[in-house]
This record gives C-alpha cells, structure tokens and sequence, in this order.
C-alpha cells in the first residue's frame, strides 16, 4: 500500500511536470472544462431565478447537489485520459511493457497520467458551489456531518472508478468501444441534477441497479439526514461490491489481451 | 537463471474478412472464425548466462515466443520453466528478475527527461536508492549518455531513445533480458554501439538474454548460439558457427549503370540474379564484396550501388535443401 502511494506521487508529480512543457494546451484544457462548468452552473442560475424546488429540495440544496457533481466531475477526469485511451492501447498492443512491472497492472493502466487542466476548474468551482449551498440552506456542520460527507465523496469516487471502467474492458474483446464509451459519458450526466427530479422508477434503477445516483447525491442526501440506515449501508458496500465486480473482470480480460505484431 | 521450454504453442483466432464494402457487410451478420498457429510446438533450453539469438522472417514466431516466455501472453499449450516460475503466471517476484526492450514499442515518458523514468522504475521495482544510482552511473558511461539523460524524451534521436529505453529496462539488474529487435530502424553506427553494450553486459553481469532480430548482424556479433524459427517451427537449434555457411555468407550488389550494358559482361563479376539493360542484382562472397565491387567500378559505367544481405526466408530455404 505504501509503495502505491509513493508511485501515485510520483504519477501526479510526472503529471504536473508533463503539463508544465506544453503551457498552452494546459491553459486550453482549463478554458474548455470552464466553459462546459459555466453551462452546467445555468442550470443553477435558472432554478434559482425560478425560485424551483424539488420535492423537499431548495434551490440551495440544488446548488449544493450541482456542487457535488462538478468536484465528481472534476475528479473522474483527472484519470479518465486513462480510461478513454485504454481501447487504443489494447488494440496496438501497447500493454506488452506494462504487463511485465511488478505492480498492479489495473493501477498502472488506470492511473498512468493524471489531467489537472480538467481537475482545476471543476475542483476549485465544485467545492465553492458545496460550501456556499451548505451554508444557505443552514445545514448542520458537525463532525459527523462533515465526516459522513467526505465518506459518501470516497465511496462515490471508488464506485465512479469501477463503475464507468468496466465499460471500457469490453476492449479486450471487442477492441473497439467507441459507442460504450458515449453512453457511459451520457450516463455519468444523468447526475447534473439531484436525482429527486426522474420518477420513482428511474431513481430506483438509477440508485439499485445501475447505481449512478449514489455517486452525487448520497453526499448531500447524508447531509440533509434523508438517507435510511438501509441506504446507508448500501452507499457504503455498493462501491465495493462493483470494485470486486471490475476487479474479477479486469482479470479475466487480462487473460484475453493478444498483444499485438510488432 | 535458465529457460526450460518444452512443446511451446500459440494460437491465434480471428476472423475472414472479404474485400470490400460487400466483405465488411456480410462481416456484420456472418463471421467465419480462423485459426493461425503463430508457434508450433517448440522446444529448447537456455542456460544461466547465454547469449541466444532467434533468427526468422517476419511473422515467423520470434516475438510471440518471446512473449510468452516474458508472460505477456498465455500459450496455447506447453511448458516454460524459468527457474521455476511459469512466466504467465505473472508473479512479482518473476517480474522482478527479467525485462523486455521492444524495438518498436517504449516505456518512456515522452515529455520528461528518461532519468525520471528510471526513477519511476526504481519505485516499481523497489530498487535501493545507492544501487540505483550506481546502475544508472554505470549505464550511462557505459552507453555513452551521460549528458543526455536529462534530456526530454521528445528531443532525442531513435537511436539516443534506444539506449534510454535499455538503460530503462536494466534499471533493476534482471536475470533475464529480453529483447526484441532492439535494433530496428537504428544507423549502422548505432546499431554496433548498441551490441557493443549487449555485449560486454552479458560478459560483465552473466545476464541470460534472447535477442530476436532478423539482422543477421545483430545474431553474429552477440551470440554463439542460433535458434532458427520459421513459419511458427523451430527449424534449428545450435552453433552459430556450423550455420554461418549458409546464412550470411553471400551479399547481394544492386547495380545501376548509367548506360546499356550488355548482359555476359555481368557474368564476369558473379552470379547474376536479377539483370536489365541498365542495371543488374549480382550474389558475391561475402569476403569479396569490395574486390568485386571495386573491379565492376572499373569496368562498367556505375551511377548508384547497394550492399544488401540475401534475405533469411531464402537462406532458410536454402539451410533445408542442403540438409535435406
């Protein structure tokens, strides 16, 4: 475990250094993620002009909901490069270098290099969007509160890593998963808004069978004292459960990857 | 650390695909799977220290049998034993002791200097921090980079590249090292520089190492023993010496003559292969390359030359026809 976390300094150290030889392409990177921050934070601006509520949502929970998703956001992206370069590197064969470091293949590939044009902005502009939701709309900040969220924001990212990675292992077989990969980018989106505006039948699906909605709005339903012990627990387990679930498939992938001729 | 292989196999499965819009069409709805054997039941072993090279034409099965015995892939059937670890097993403590340079593929960040990736590998691979900079103080006198290395990726030559991409992969001191064309696309020059280095490593640390190449120059100056693969076979295993007769030991000279030269007076020179008006592929002794080449400057018109070695698909034939 100590040695991972020395590499993954080391990783986003490199990372940092990578970003640093290329200026503007890293100042291009920020632009563009801001620009897509901004057209999520009008959705924001009109529920708030519209004074909207959703069900026992105030437009400052909203606010602190949408906030949640962006730092998620923000987070997914610093190793999703990972994730969406993967397919290629199957395809040509490139993981013959990899396969062969003693260290955990799966880290390796999935951790390689780390984005920080696309972490900053959504980072810096999710974590004013919680801390000025949380305030507005009063709720408490005690350390259970504080260490609860912070818990459902761990447990969120571990099951965003295994969630939209095991998409991208169907490569192994089909080498191509271009298509996949936009229905996961579509499915990720479902959580610009706090899950209590789809139906019943959608925030079940979406919080028991493809467990999307736990990912953004466990956090703030924590906060709010609106999750049951039941959904509790199953905020905690289901990230580990689909870990192992990626895990297991990761494996066997591995086993199918051919390589390729050089 | 030794290599036992023993009935080695690899198939490969894919899928026929027609020419055409009408083939990928029809791909969509019918696939008819195929099976290619890219390793045919190959057998042989390698001690502690040896030098072996595998020889074959392209797609003949080199890499993929380097491959498996790294543990990049699983074989279709058959045994390895290195030292008692199966390589696709792919324990740490296996990885820990070999390496592989691919000539074709790098491990190196692009945008950083190569020293940042061998400290990288250091992390991996948990190397001490005094042999580590013992091995990378070593290795660069010994490769000749020392000022290079703290140079971005990006602005070396594939050459320069090369030899960080070897410094990478010994930063661990393996056992085993394999390597697979490290010399391809290489300059002459940096071709010998590089076998130069092979050499003396093995001499210096008894590291086994494979070394696939189909430059038969690469096998000559580094190995005493040859390891001949072809179509997915091993078609011989032995002294480099006993079969430098029939590999390597002619050249070929592309001539272009600036005018009309008649066809006898190619004879003169030796074998013709190939000939037309203006021009003529001659097969000469190795050993007399340069007297003949010289004496058909003299003779003939000459506007351009080429020395090329005959390719190995040939001389293999060839080893099979002589040996029956």
């Amino acid at each position: 475990m100590k040695r991972y976390i020395k590499l993954l300094g080391v990783i986003i150290k490199y990372s940092l250094m990578s970003v640093m030889e290329y200026r503007i392409n890293f100042a291009a990177g920020v632009l563009v993620e801001s620009g897509w921050m901004i057209i999520k934070l009008l959705y924001v601006a009109i529920v708030y002009k519209a004074g909207v509520s959703i069900g026992i949502l105030t437009p400052d929970h909203i606010m602190l909901f949408v906030g949640i998703y962006t730092l998620m956001t923000g987070i997914y992206m610093l190793y999703y490069g990972n994730f969406s370069s993967l397919p290629a590197m199957v395809q040509r064969g490139e993981l013959d270098l990899y396969i062969v470091k003693p260290v955990s293949l799966q880290f390796y590939m999935t951790m390689r290099r780390l984005d920080f044009s696309l972490l900053a902005p959504d980072f810096v502009a999710g974590i004013v969007l919680i801390v000025i939701g949380w305030k507005r709309a009063g709720l408490p900040v005690g350390f259970v509160e504080v260490g609860g969220f912070v818990f459902f924001l761990i447990t969120g990212s571990l099951l965003t890593y295994s969630m939209f990675l095991l998409p991208y292992l169907l490569c192994f077989w089909t080498l191509s998963v271009g298509g996949i990969g936009d229905i996961t980018a579509a499915l990720w989106d479902f959580n610009n808004m706090p899950s209590a505006i789809y139906g019943k039948w959608m925030q079940r699906i979406g919080t028991f069978i493809l467990p999307v909605f736990v990912i953004t709005n466990f956090p703030g339903l924590f906060l709010m004292g609106e999750l049951s012990a039941g959904l509790i627990l199953w905020g905690a387990l289901v990230p580990v459960l689909v870990f192992l679930i990626v895990r297991c498939v990761w494996k066997r992938a591995i086993r199918n990857y051919s390589s390729a001729s050089s | 650390m030794s290599i036992r292989v023993e009935h080695l196999k690899k198939d490969f499965s894919f899928y026929k695909k027609d020419m055409g819009i009408r083939g990928s069409l029809h791909n969509i709805f019918h696939r008819e799977m195929l099976v290619k054997s890219a390793v045919k039941d190959i057998s042989f072993f390698v001690e502690e220290g040896e030098m072996t090279g595998f020889i074959g034409p392209n797609g003949a099965g080199k890499t993929t049998t380097l491959k498996m015995l790294s543990g990049i892939l699983h074989p279709s059937g058959g045994t390895v034993d290195i030292n008692g670890f199966v390589p696709w097993e792919r324990k740490n403590d296996f990885k820990r002791q070999i390496s592989i340079v691919m000539g074709q593929k790098n491990q190196l960040w692009w945008d950083l200097p190569a020293s940042d990736s061998f400290y990288l590998n250091k992390c991996i691979f948990g190397v001490e921090d005094k042999a580590y900079r013992d091995v990378v103080e070593e290795l660069a006198e010994l490769l000749d980079v020392k000022e290079l290395v703290n140079v971005q990726v990006r602005r070396l030559s594939l050459g320069e590249r090369m030899k960080m991409e070897v410094m990478a992969a010994l930063i661990h001191r393996p056992k085993i090292l394999f390597l697979d064309e490290p010399t391809i696309g290489l300059d002459i020059l940096s071709q010998q520089k590089l076998r130069e280095f092979l050499k003396y490593y093995n001499e210096q640390w008894k590291t086994t190492v494979i070394i696939t190449s189909h430059y038969m120059a690469d096998i000559q100056a580094l190995c005493d023993r040859a390891v001949i693969i072809n179509q997915g076979q091993l078609v011989y295993d032995g002294k480099l010496n006993d079969i430098n007769r029939f590999f390597g030991e002619k050249r070929l000279v592309s001539i272009k003559t600036a005018e009309t030269v008649a066809g006898e007076q190619w004879e003169t020179f030796g074998r013709v292969r190939e000939m037309n008006p203006r021009g003529a592929v001659l097969e000469v002794p190795r050993d007399k390359t340069r007297e003949i080449l010289a004496s058909v400057m003299a003779a003939l018109p000459v506007e351009d030359f080429t020395v090329t070695e005959v390719p190995l698909e040939e001389s293999i034939a060839r080893y099979y026809q002589k040996t029956g």
